[in-house]
């Protein structure tokens, strides 16, 4: 593994994609565990958090910025993914109460 | 985060999470991206989540579901994740970076540099994405106006 100088001491680059990792699963055992559909919406930001933790290291490490611009590029998408989700889920609870996700799953109008 | 019956919690708990990750991002000195993390992440959007929880009440999530197997399945599957990310960290070979001026690294001058030179045709992408994504939100919520 590779260390990296960060503010006078020596990391290791390995530890920030290790909790990357733990991040991303977390987020997908969310996604996989959970029925509220509200909730599902938050595991999928934290995944896209975890990913950009990833590329936001390997550009650190690499020295390179357009990790970086990635990471920009993925918030950016991250946030039009989460109002338009956001504005489908509004709509849906206006007609009903939704609780499980499941209740979703024909697509009738 | 994941383990809590009431979405509000969650969604506190990812603001902390956000904000530990942008801490994160400015050790790894990613500056500009820290403050647009904080401001993009723990400001806008966890604020429009807090506000649909808030527009719909307290919505507990109710423990049964139609699938018993499926935590099981599920915690199984994740378990697999974690292993096969695992065992690709391992693998991984760094390679020696051409040393850069640090000082500079991160900044929001060498982020303007990539991002209107050579990305700047993704980045005006973006810009589109955003306005489609504006649209399309003042779409779904004003047909509900006229429905009421």
């Amino acid at each position: 593994m590779s260390s990296m100088t960060i503010g006078g001491s020596q990391l290791d680059a390995s530890w920030f994609l290790i909790l990357g990792a733990i991040l991303f699963t977390i987020g997908a055992a969310g996604v996989l565990v959970r029925r509220n559909p509200l909730v599902i919406l938050i595991c999928i930001e934290l995944m896209l958090n975890a990913v950009n933790l990833t590329l936001i290291v390997f550009s650190r490490q690499l020295q390179n910025i357009e990790g970086q611009l990635f990471a920009l590029m993925s918030m950016t998408v991250a946030a039009a993914e989460a109002v338009v989700g956001l504005a489908i889920l509004v709509d849906i609870f206006h007609v009903r109460d939704v609780e499980d996700i499941d209740e979703l799953s024909e697509l009738k109008g | 985060m994941i383990s809590f019956r009431e979405p509000i919690r969650s969604v506190l708990s990812l603001v902390v999470v956000m904000l530990a990750l942008s801490v994160l991002f400015l050790l790894l000195s990613a500056q500009f991206v820290f403050v647009v993390q904080i401001i993009v992440y723990a400001g806008a959007v966890m604020v429009l989540f807090l506000f649909v929880i808030a527009l719909f009440g307290p919505a507990r999530e109710l423990a049964r579901t139609r699938l018993r197997f499926q935590s099981w399945l599920s915690v199984l599957f994740v378990l697999a994740l974690l292993g096969l990310i695992w065992a690709m960290l391992q693998g991984i070979q760094y390679r020696q970076p051409e040393p850069t001026d640090l000082a500079f690294f991160g900044t929001v001058q060498s982020i303007a540099v990539g991002l209107f030179t050579t990305y700047l045709y993704p980045f005006e992408l973006t810009s589109i994405l955003l306005l489609v994504a504006a649209i399309g939100a003042i779409y779904l919520s004003r047909r509900q106006d006229q429905d009421i």
